[in-house]
């Protein structure tokens, strides 16, 4: 009797289950609100039908618009990636765990990565730069919504040097503005990160930082906070307070973020999608010609180019150039076409850069060399 | 003698009227266990409530329970969780039907044949088990499972890690169970001349099935939210996968971790939906066991 109505009980819970499992959907198609994806031409779809990738947690949401465009373009394929971080990213890849890495740096020689990956793919591996992410300085001064800074600036402030936002350094980029006597409180990522990583490389090349590079914050000021949401909700509580995050934070929080003087002098160049472009059209690779597109990040971060902006994340997706399976090199060629065209669309609203033209043609032309 | 006189108590009651002082320190006892009562009870009202408040907007999209997240954009309100929602189940479904049967025998073995060194040895490793942080378990799956083995991520290594957070809590609570089991009703059956194991399986078993029931379904919500193992052994993935052992599979947890670099309203949406619908998910579990053990309580009467 007992046994009876216990059985009774789990085939409730057996058949609740099965009914779960009958009732879902992946069909999000034709939600109200939802953009068609960009068209992409010449894309040779097929392959493997689920592509694995993981990595950097920067380029997150660029994923999920290109991962969009992929089943939109390529109907019956589809792509997971994981955001666990670029060296993890690496690691799964060389590990032979997913098919492709998102890392925000290139494959490092010292670490023995280009080795690993050569061994995994039995070919090179290539960095093909795919997202780039803007770094905006952000600020919370009362009364002041429109600051200019540039590179030397911005290393006195986070290493400790400059201390007041009323110092001549500061008043001389905003002539005519009214600066309160008040102290600066930097705020820093506590956490390692990718974008402290950039943004000390770039205060290395534009404003003579000597405290070092690296993926923890070495300015030795300030307060620390975890993450871009940390630092964002520090900001907002800090009076006189500036620390840098992902454009799109900064966006989605309505965060004051500062002009900034690039290495060419001139005017302060505002943060908007068509200065960032500027500076990735402007971009060099470390080896021109070579399929191979790692970027030599100075040339960013150092731009002289009039309204470029040159504090910003590049991410890369790490590649074989031949991979061991024809079909995952099908797929991952086909998927990797789609993002660097139709994934572009609207990829601004997400706090990315949309790549121009003469950029992504040359990736183009890498990647339809994968084999 | 009357009988009102019988009644009336040989000796004088000693404390017929209670002083002030003694009152004053009543009511004040009182009060001060009430209010630790109260202050206990802030945070948890407190986060359902904001778990509540930020959350509900979600739940009541039409697709939340019944789409996944597939071709959704980051900065659009649209898609649900079902792919998230499968996933939680599954894994803590297959770590449940792994786990139970093993802890239920351990404790089995623990109160009715274990003597000596070896019952000890269980007993201690057991609690030492149940000490082990949930990211060591992860590593360790991540080390024999993959590492070693050379076996691909997927739900069912998380389904393993979950096994060893789980194991030591079903083996200590069908322990205590069937130590509450009466030891004459055992020998009341022994004394039919009914052997060992069908005592074991006819008498002791059903009468702490109840326990056993409840001790499971609590366990098995524990692991329900466990962040660690779905972070090391399986990967993200925005579509529903029913395949626990090839692919990537999300969870509800994992979607929560994927969604914090989504600084979007929709994102912050999604996170604070997943978080409660995952509390609702643990509730429905408690509830399950508290009506499993109602209605197989054994009858006093």
């Amino acid at each position: 009797m007992k046994l009876k109505r216990q059985s009774a009980v789990l085939a409730v819970v057996a058949a609740s289950a099965v009914m779960l499992a009958a009732c879902g959907s992946d069909n999000n198609s034709g939600v109200a609100g939802a953009q068609a994806a960009g068209k992409s031409a010449n894309v040779a779809c097929g392959g493997k039908n689920t592509l694995k990738a993981s990595g950097s947690t920067a380029q997150a949401n660029a994923m999920s618009r290109f991962t969009q465009a992929f089943g939109a373009t390529c109907s019956d394929q589809d792509i997971n990636y994981n955001g666990n971080g670029s060296g993890a990213g690496v690691k799964e890849f060389t590990g032979k765990q997913t098919d492709f890495a998102g890392s925000d740096s290139a494959l490092s020689a010292e670490k023995g990565e280009i080795e690993k990956a050569k061994q995994r793919c039995g070919a090179p591996a290539w960095n093909l730069p795919m997202v780039f992410g803007p770094i905006a300085i952000t600020y919370k001064l009362d009364g002041v919504d429109d600051l200019a800074l540039d590179g030397k600036t911005l290393a006195g402030i986070f290493s400790g040097k400059i201390t007041k936002w009323n110092a001549p350094e500061i008043a001389k980029l905003n002539a005519g503005k009214k600066l309160p006597d008040q102290k600066i409180t930097v705020i820093f990522r506590s956490d390692e990160s990718g974008t402290t990583d950039n943004f000390q490389k770039y205060l290395k090349t534009a404003g003579g930082w000597d405290k070092g590079t690296g993926k923890s914050f070495n300015g030795g000021v300030g307060e620390g906070a975890k993450g871009n949401d940390g630092t964002s909700q520090a900001l907002k509580n800090a009076k006189g307070g500036i620390t840098y995050n992902e454009w799109s934070f900064a966006q989605a929080q309505k965060l004051n973020v500062a002009k900034i003087v690039n290495s060419g002098g001139g005017q302060p160049v505002e943060l908007n999608a068509a200065s960032a472009a500027k500076a990735v059209e402007a971009a060099k690779f470390k080896d021109e010609g070579s399929k191979d597109l790692e970027l030599n990040l100075d040339s960013i971060y150092g731009t002289k180019t009039a309204g470029a902006y040159p504090l910003m994340l590049a991410t890369y997706e790490i590649a074989c150039s031949k991979y061991p399976d024809a079909d995952t090199g099908k797929a991952v060629k086909a998927f990797l076409s789609v993002a660097a065209q139709g994934g572009q669309e609207g990829l601004d609203q997400n706090g990315y850069v949309k790549l121009p033209k003469q950029f992504s043609d040359k990736l183009l032309a890498s990647i339809n060399a994968i084999q | 003698m009357t009988t009102t006189e019988l009644e009336r108590p040989a000796r004088p009651p000693v404390f017929h009227h209670l002083s002030t002082g003694r009152k004053a320190r009543n009511h004040l006892a009182t009060v001060l266990v009430s209010l630790a009562f109260l202050i206990a009870l802030v945070p948890l009202v407190w986060l359902l409530a904001t778990v509540v408040i930020k959350g509900w907007r979600a739940l009541v999209s039409p697709d939340w329970f019944t789409h996944s997240l597939k071709g959704v954009l980051p900065d659009q309100f649209a898609g649900g969780i079902y792919h998230a929602l499968y996933g939680s189940l599954a894994q803590a479904l297959v770590c449940a039907v792994i786990a139970v049967p093993i802890g239920i025998l351990a404790a089995i073995y623990l109160v009715e044949y274990g003597r000596g060194w070896l019952a000890r040895l269980t007993t201690f490793m057991v609690d030492i088990l149940s000490g082990v942080p949930s990211i060591v378990a992860a590593l360790f799956i991540f080390a024999l499972w993959i590492s070693t083995f050379g076996l691909e991520q997927s739900a069912f290594a998380v389904s393993l890690a979950l096994v060893l957070l789980m194991l030591p809590v079903v083996v200590r609570s069908c322990e205590e169970m069937l130590r509450l089991v009466p030891q004459e009703l055992r020998e009341a059956s022994y004394a039919l001349g009914i052997p060992k194991w069908k005592t074991i399986v006819r008498v002791v078993l059903p009468t702490a099935l109840s326990g056993i029931v409840t001790g499971s379904m609590l366990a098995l919500a524990r692991v329900l939210g466990e962040t660690a193992p779905v972070l090391v052994l399986v990967g993200y993935s925005q579509s529903i996968n029913f395949n626990i052992f090839d692919g990537n599979m999300t969870s509800l947890p994992l979607f929560i971790y994927n969604q914090f670099t989504n600084p979007t309203a929709a994102g912050q949406l999604r996170i604070w939906g997943a978080a409660l619908t995952l509390i609702l998910l643990v509730m429905l579990f408690n509830l399950i066991a508290t009506v499993i053990s109602r209605f197989s309580a054994i009858k006093t009467k």
